[in-house]
C-alpha cells in the first residue's frame, strides 16, 4: 500500500545558453535590436520520471551538472521545468543552502526568526521549537549577539539547527551536510536520520557517498539530464564508481589559446598520485597527478611545461613550471604526455580551472599557452574534520589552506 | 503538524505555465507572516545600524525643505496656495514625494538585491516589493513627525479635508508599487534601467509641482501638468492639510493611472517572474 509522495513525469528543463556571458540583457541592446547570438541550448533535466513513496528517503548522485541540483529546483518551485510534471503530495520544504537570508546585523535569535520563516515554517512553529533550535546549535550565551560576529563554526551549527527543525511532509535537501565539524556533522546526520523514520519523504543529493548510503535506502543517479540508474543505494553507488573512475580526459584541440603552435597541448588529465586511475572529483588535501598530453610538429630540445590552477573567476592559485624544478624534457615529433604530481594541494573545497602551457624557451616564451579549462572539483572529504573547512564558506575562507594552531602566549 | 496529509489529491502540481498568469493574490496572503518578517527585518536593521539613519529620515526633508523654500520662497518669491505657510507646504510635497520615490527606487532594485533569495528558496516574489514599499510607509510615518511638528510651530491646522489623506497616501502608494513593479521585472532582464530610475525620479520631482506651486506654472501650460498621475497625489495630500480646495479631477485620474499601473504591474511582474531564478 505505498502511497506516492512525489510522482515526476517526464520533467525536462532547457535552459538557453546565450553569446552573452550573463543571462541579462541590457535595455540598450533590445532596442538597437541586437539579438543574442545563435541560443546553444543545454537539456540540464530530460525526461526525468521518478516516484517516490511516502516516507522513503531517496538519495540523488551523479557529476556536478548531472541535473541533481536543477531537479531539486523544479521541486521546491525555484525554477519552472520547460516541459513535464510533477506531483507533490504534502507540505514541502527545501533546504538548498544552510543560513539562506542570514542577515549579518541581525542576532542569533533575531535570525531564527527570519530564516524559519524564509524556509517556511509558521512564527507559531518558531516560538514552539525555539528552544530546542537553540540548545542544537549550542549558541545560547551568543543569543543576542549579531551573527556578524558568530565564528564561521557558530553560523553554521545556528543555520543547520533552524534547519533541522523543519517539519514538513517533504524534504529537499541539497549538499548541506558538508559543513561544520566532525561532530557537528554526525549529529546533523542522526538529526537526517530521525527526519527520515519519522514518516518523512526526504530527496537528499550529496557528493558524499557514504552519508547517502546511511541515509538512503535507493538512490538515484543522475547523468546528463537522466537517470542513469536507479535502484537500492549500494548498488547505484557502485556503479556510480566503477564510471567515475573511467573519467575521460579533457579534450584540448579546440580550446581557445594562446602561443605560436610548434607544440600544442590536446589534452589533460587528473589521475591519483600513483596514476592509477583517472578521477574528476578531488577530496580535500588529496595529491594528485595532472597528465599533459602534446603533439609537437618539429623537434624540440630543452622544453619546459607548466601547469597551474585558478578559481573559477580566474585567480591564480599557483604555477608549477617544469624548467624551474630543473626538468626539461626533449620532445621529438608527434605526441607524447608528461606528468605533473601535485603533492600538497591546500586548497580549500571549490571548483578550480587549469593552466598549462609548454615553453619552447624557458622563461622566455610559450609556445603554447591555455588559460582557464577545463575544471576539477575539490569536495569536503574525511579529512576535512577539524579543519572547520565548510563548503558554505569557501569563498569566505580564501583559496588556500594553512595548518595552523592556537595556544595561549606566555 | 499532522502526518496524515490527504492521499489521492496532489498538495502541489509543478507544471510549465504559459504566457500570462493570474495575480494568485490568495498565495501572497498565506505568506503574509513572510512579508511581515522582511518588513521587520528591513526596519530593524536601518534603524538599528546607525541612530543616524533614523536621523537622515528626518534630516533629509528637513534640510531639503529649508533649502527648496530659501530657492523658491525668498529669492523666486513663489507664494504657497491658500496662503500656507511655504515650508509646510513644501515638506508636505517632499514627504509624498519621497514615500514615492523612494518606494519605486528600493522595490526597483529588490529582486536583484534578494537574489540570494531567490535562487534558494520559493516563496510568491510579489512579497519582495511589496514589503519594500510597506517599509516606506513606516519611514514616511516617521518623517510625518517632522512635518506634524512643523504644523504645530506655525499654527497650521487642517480642516474637514484631512481625512482624504490616507486616500491620498493609498494612491501614493499603489502608484509607487505600481512602478516598482514593473521596474523591478524589468530591472532582472534590462541591467541597465537602474542607472535611469533615479535619474527620471530626480526629473520628476522638478516636473512635479512639489517645491513649487502648481500655480507657478503658466497657465496655458498647466493641462501637462495635470498629465502626471503625481499631481494629483502631491495636490490632494497638500489639500487634506492645508485646507486648500480638493483638486477632484485630478485626483480622479490619479486614482485611475494607479489602478492602472498596479494592475498592468503586477500581471506583467507575474509573467517575468517565472524567469527570475535563471537569470539572476
Amino acid at each position: 500500500m505505498a502511497q506516492p509522495s512525489i510522482v515526476i513525469d517526464k520533467i525536462s528543463k532547457r535552459y538557453r545558453l546565450g553569446g552573452f556571458e550573463r543571462g541579462y540583457r541590457t535595455l540598450r541592446d533590445a532596442l538597437t535590436g541586437k539579438k543574442k547570438r545563435e541560443a546553444n541550448e543545454l537539456w540540464a533535466l530530460r525526461d526525468v520520471s521518478l516516484e517516490v513513496e511516502r516516507g522513503e528517503a531517496l538519495g540523488l548522485i551523479g557529476h556536478n551538472g548531472a541535473g541533481k541540483s536543477t531537479l531539486l529546483k523544479i521541486l521546491s518551485r525555484i525554477t519552472e521545468p520547460s516541459s513535464g510534471q510533477a506531483m507533490l503530495y504534502g507540505r514541502v520544504a527545501s533546504l538548498l543552502e544552510v543560513g539562506t537570508g542570514f542577515h549579518p546585523e541581525l542576532t542569533g535569535r533575531e535570525n531564527i526568526f527570519l530564516n524559519g520563516a524564509i524556509l517556511g515554517m509558521t512564527r507559531a512553529e518558531i516560538r514552539r521549537d525555539f528552544d530546542a533550535i537553540v540548545a542544537f546549535a549550542e549558541i545560547d550565551r551568543f543569543l543576542d549577539t549579531p551573527v556578524k560576529r558568530y565564528s564561521s563554526g557558530m553560523y553554521v551549527r545556528l543555520a543547520f539547527a533552524v534547519a533541522a527543525h523543519l517539519t514538513p511532509e517533504i524534504l529537499l535537501i541539497d549538499e548541506v551536510l558538508s559543513v561544520g565539524d566532525a561532530e557537528f556533522q554526525r549529529r546533523c546526520l542522526g538529526r537526517m536520520n530521525e527526519v527520515a523514520r519519522s514518516g518523512r519523504t526526504v530527496v537528499f543529493v550529496s557528493h558524499n557517498l557514504a552519508s547517502i548510503e546511511s541515509l538512503c535506502p535507493r538512490a538515484v543517479l543522475l547523468s546528463r539530464g537522466e537517470i542513469a540508474r536507479s535502484g537500492p543505494t549500494r548498488e547505484v553507488v557502485a556503479h556510480y564508481l566503477s564510471r567515475r573512475s573511467k573519467a575521460a580526459m579533457v579534450d584540448l584541440r579546440a580550446a581557445d589559446r594562446d602561443g605560436e603552435g610548434l607544440a600544442r597541448l590536446t589534452g589533460i588529465e587528473v589521475l591519483s598520485a600513483d596514476g592509477a586511475e583517472a578521477i574528476d572529483q578531488l577530496l580535500f588535501r588529496q595529491p594528485f597527478r595532472a597528465r599533459l598530453h602534446y603533439e609537437v610538429s618539429a623537434r624540440i630540445s630543452g622544453a619546459s611545461f607548466g601547469f597551474g590552477l585558478l578559481t573559477s573567476n580566474g585567480q591564480r592559485v599557483f604555477i608549477s613550471e617544469s624548467f624551474e624544478q630543473g626538468r626539461t624534457f626533449d620532445l621529438d615529433p608527434g605526441a607524447g604526455s608528461v606528468d605533473c604530481i601535485i603533492e600538497n594541494p591546500n586548497i580549500v573545497p571549490a571548483v578550480y580551472r587549469f593552466e598549462l602551457w609548454i615553453s619552447d624557451i624557458p622563461g622566455v616564451q610559450a609556445t603554447d599557452h591555455l588559460v582557464s579549462i577545463g575544471e576539477i572539483e575539490v569536495t569536503p572529504g574525511e579529512q576535512t574534520s577539524g579543519t572547520g573547512i565548510a563548503t558554505l564558506t569557501s569563498g569566505v575562507r580564501g583559496v588556500v589552506f594553512v595548518d595552523t594552531r592556537w595556544s595561549e602566549a606566555r | 503538524m499532522s502526518a496524515e496529509a490527504p492521499s489521492h489529491t496532489p498538495v502541489l502540481v509543478i507544471r510549465p505555465s504559459l504566457g500570462w498568469r493570474a495575480l494568485d493574490l490568495r498565495e501572497v496572503w498565506t505568506y503574509r507572516e513572510l512579508l511581515g518578517i522582511f518588513v521587520w527585518r528591513d526596519l530593524k536593521v536601518r534603524y538599528r545600524q546607525t541612530i543616524l539613519g533614523a536621523l537622515w529620515i528626518v534630516g533629509q526633508p528637513l534640510i531639503s525643505m529649508i533649502i527648496f523654500t530659501l530657492l523658491f520662497n525668498r529669492v523666486a518669491h513663489f507664494q504657497a496656495e491658500g496662503g500656507a505657510p511655504y515650508p509646510v507646504f513644501v515638506l508636505s510635497g517632499l514627504l509624498v514625494w519621497n514615500l514615492v520615490s523612494n518606494s519605486i527606487n528600493r522595490a526597483g532594485n529588490s529582486l536583484i538585491g534578494s537574489s540570494f533569495l531567490i535562487s534558494k528558496v520559493y516563496f510568491p516574489r510579489l512579497i519582495i516589493p511589496l514589503s519594500n514599499v510597506l517599509t516606506e510607509i513606516v519611514d514616511f510615518g516617521v518623517a510625518a513627525l517632522l512635518l506634524v511638528a512643523m504644523m504645530v510651530w506655525y499654527r497650521t491646522l487642517p480642516g474637514i479635508t484631512i481625512l482624504l489623506l490616507p486616500v491620498a497616501v493609498l494612491i501614493a502608494c499603489m502608484m509607487a508599487l505600481g512602478v516598482g513593479l514593473w521596474i523591478a521585472a524589468l530591472n532582472v532582464e534590462y541591467r541597465d534601467i537602474r542607472v535611469a530610475v533615479p535619474f527620471v525620479l530626480q526629473l520628476g520631482m522638478y516636473v512635479t509641482p512639489i517645491v513649487y506651486p502648481l500655480t507657478a506654472i503658466p497657465e496655458r501650460y498647466r493641462w501637462l501638468a495635470a498629465l502626471n498621475p503625481m499631481t494629483g497625489i502631491a495636490q490632494t495630500f497638500r489639500a487634506s492639510l492645508l485646507r486648500l480646495p480638493v483638486p477632484t479631477t485630478a485626483l480622479a485620474w490619479s486614482a485611475a493611472a494607479a489602478i492602472l499601473l498596479l494592475v498592468s504591474g503586477g500581471y506583467y511582474f507575474r509573467r517575468m517572474e517565472r524567469r527570475f531564478a535563471d537569470i539572476l
